[in-house]
């Protein structure tokens, strides 16, 4: 009695049930067999953890255990990925086996080992929770519950000081566009280092400001030029009766009131909010930001008009009047501050002055540090 | 008397331009007097709106209407009503229409509504995302614009809707918005002649100086014009020193290095002394009043000054400059 069974149709003779029955047995006792095959593999150590994955993978397979054995086959397998690092793939597991039998403590713990390998804080304490509710004594969880709260207080602060310094360069280069100034790549940086203007508490810039006497290619560094200061001010300072003369000065001509300062007109090209953005952000806490939310201004370079103009060569020397807070000669269209603020200082009485004055001269080399006042 | 009266009113929208113009201007006559406002007061419903539409129409009734508003306005809640109604957008319409013959008479009117903070709140435009501030831009560009050489300077007053409007903080952000530029513009009317306008001048920035605490910067970048505004009223009589001059800024030394007109007005003077000491109570503030020579100047200037309430303000900013540089600034 040959009959042919459709799939899915029931078996209708009593020795096709005990065959099914027969092949259900067998599938059960190899993947048990393959389960303990895993486990001793896990005990020999590192070398043998895929082969464990293996065998683990292979019982599931065979899907003949009941859901509560099943997902201890999922939490062990979560186990080995772990201990290789397959971090996603363990959670996965994890999750695997919690589903399958939702009163699996070690499951929920494996799943909170595994999010917090991959820094999912939130998903973490949630796992850690619900284990703790099925077990609130569990040494373990309670551990990982503490440590998950450190994380998470660490990772806030981070987000914050991250946070803070983006609002502090946001801040800076809103300050930058209301008062007109446009910047522009940092030049002499080997002479200053990395310097940044500063904002106060009253919204007030300050500035770190150096100073090139062209004719000798020395520089003099101020360390803190408030913006609302006048040029005279800070050069009393500097060039006092009680201050020593400058050491390379033989002919003394660079005494207070032969003083000229210069600019140099249109000296760089404008750099872009997002550019500006990041030099402001180096070495801060915002250094690393992927992407900065910064929108670029599509407003059209404003024309140039200059005060003085000089000479035919090429460069363009236009004077400042020392009489003039910062922020006022700062704001002139045809001045882009490179990095930090630069001007060159010429004296009336040296025989230099000709030279720069007819646009000739060009700063060219290595310009040597002498001090840092102010 | 109330029959009348309500006969009166109807009047006011007759198709007659004779019977028209005579009960506005009978109107007009009313507010001139006590009994008058009183009697007006009560029918406000009917006749504030009639008066309103009548300030579009041809000089011979919109300039009674308008004198007739401007003397009803100076009752606070018959001002809020005007408010309410709308009356202040009118006013800015019909203020900018092309050949508009009662300017003067307008900004009046804009000065006794924004008395009340729902007339600041209107001209300010608060509530209105896209025109915000646009009233005001376009009074302070008439403002300036305008001088007192016209006839009449219509604009004059607009110094007092200034002083006004900078009573509250929403005024006076928007007067300090560096990217609008109105105190800039402002502060330079602060050399006209006309009393009126110096005065509203000096009281408006004396006002924005409140905002010394969070907007300090947006006073100080404008310093080449803000410090003599303030320095030059209570820089006394004589000219300085070569000395004390070279340490000032250029525009200072040079109208300090002359011989000046002294400003009449103490309140000007008490004002100004008042925005320098809101400066100074901020360190930034300090530091910039003292390298203009700011504390010379007050020095000198308080040597020729006689009138109590003026030396007194001098001698607060004095009390505080002692007190901060002792605390080690």
């Amino acid at each position: 009695m040959a009959l042919w069974m459709e799939a899915g149709s029931e078996p209708k003779t009593e020795s096709e049930v005990v065959d099914l029955e027969a092949i259900s047995a067998l599938k059960q006792s190899t993947a048990i067999e393959l389960k303990e095959n895993g486990n001793e593999y896990v005990k020999k150590g590192k070398k043998h953890y895929s082969d464990a994955i293996d065998c683990y993978t292979r019982a599931i397979s065979q899907k003949a255990l009941s859901d509560a054995e099943q997902s201890i086959l999922y939490c062990n397998r979560a186990h080995v990925n772990l201990l290789l690092g397959n971090y996603r793939r363990a959670l996965q597991d994890a999750e695997e086996a919690i589903k399958l039998s939702p009163t699996n403590v070690k499951a929920f713990y494996r799943a909170v080992k595994a999010s917090m390998s991959l820094s999912l804080l939130a998903e973490a304490k949630s796992y850690c929770e619900k284990g703790l509710e099925l077990s609130p004594e569990n040494e373990e969880l309670n551990k990982l519950a503490g440590q998950i709260d450190l994380l998470k207080s660490e990772q806030d602060r981070r987000k914050a000081e991250v946070s803070k310094s983006v609002t502090a360069v946001k801040d800076m280069i809103s300050a930058f566009e209301e008062r007109k100034i446009k910047i522009g790549k940092a030049l002499y940086q080997e002479l200053t280092g990395v310097k940044k203007p500063t904002l106060d508490k009253n919204n007030i810039l300050h500035w770190p400001v150096l100073l090139l006497y062209a004719e000798v290619m020395s520089s003099d560094f101020i360390e803190d030029f408030c913006e609302t200061d006048m040029f005279s001010t800070h050069l009393d300072e500097m060039f006092s009766e009680s201050s020593p003369p400058l050491p390379w000065d033989n002919e003394h001509a660079y005494t207070r009131d032969a003083l000229e300062l210069y600019y140099e007109a249109d000296s760089g090209v404008r750099l872009s909010k997002r550019e500006i953005f990041h030099c402001l952000a180096d070495g801060t806490a915002a250094a690393n930001l992927e992407k900065c939310d910064i929108e670029e201004n599509d407003a059209a370079e404003e024309s140039s008009s200059s005060t003085t103009v000089l000479g035919g060569g090429g460069m363009r020397w236009i004077k400042v009047n020392e009489r003039r807070p910062l922020y006022d000669v700062l704001k002139e269209p045809n001045l882009v501050v490179p990095g930090i603020p630069v001007f060159y200082v010429v004296s009336k009485k040296s025989s230099f002055y000709e030279e720069f004055k007819s646009g000739n001269w060009a700063p060219f080399g290595k310009y040597t540090s002498s001090s840092s006042r102010g | 008397m109330a029959a009348e009266l309500e006969e009166l009113l109807g009047f006011l929208s007759s198709p007659s331009p004779p019977v028209k113009k005579a009960a506005v201007d009978i109107i007009r006559d009313y507010t001139g007097s006590e009994d008058g406002l009183q009697m007006l007061g009560k029918c406000c419903g009917v006749l504030l709106p009639s008066l309103s539409r009548l300030l579009a129409e041809k000089k011979e009734v919109s300039e009674p209407a308008a004198e007739a508003l401007v003397n009803l306005s100076q009752n606070s809640d018959l001002a809020k009503k005007m408010v309410d109604t709308g009356v202040v957008e009118t006013a800015m319409e019909i203020l900018y229409k092309e050949n508009c013959e009662i300017t003067g008479l307008l900004v009046m009117l804009l000065v006794n509504l924004t008395q009340l903070d729902a007339g600041i709140d209107s001209l300010l435009q608060s509530g209105d995302e896209k025109m915000k501030g646009l009233y005001i831009m376009k009074l302070v560009r008439s403002f300036c614009t305008s001088s007192s050489e016209r006839r009449g300077d219509p604009f004059e007053h607009v110094a007092s809707v200034l002083v006004n409007i900078s009573k509250k903080e929403a005024g006076r952000k928007l007067l300090l918005d560096p990217r609008r530029g109105l105190l800039k513009q402002i502060i330079r009317q602060f050399d006209s002649v006309s009393p009126l306008r110096k005065k509203g001048v000096s009281g408006t920035i004396r006002n924005c100086c409140f905002e010394a605490e969070s907007q300090l910067q947006n006073l100080l970048l404008i310093s080449e014009f803000l410090w003599p505004a303030l320095l030059l009223p209570v820089a006394g009589n004589k000219i300085y020193s070569e000395q004390d001059a070279s340490k000032m800024p250029l525009e200072l030394a040079s109208a300090l290095s002359i011989e000046r007109e002294p400003v009449a007005d103490p309140d000007i003077r008490v004002q100004a002394l008042e925005a320098i000491y809101l400066l100074v109570l901020q360190e930034a503030g300090r530091r910039a009043f003292w390298s203009v020579n700011g504390p010379r100047i007050l020095q000198v200037g308080y040597e020729d000054e006689g009138h109590p309430k003026v030396m007194e303000a001098y001698e607060q900013i004095g009390a505080l400059l002692l007190q901060e540089s002792s605390s080690g600034d």
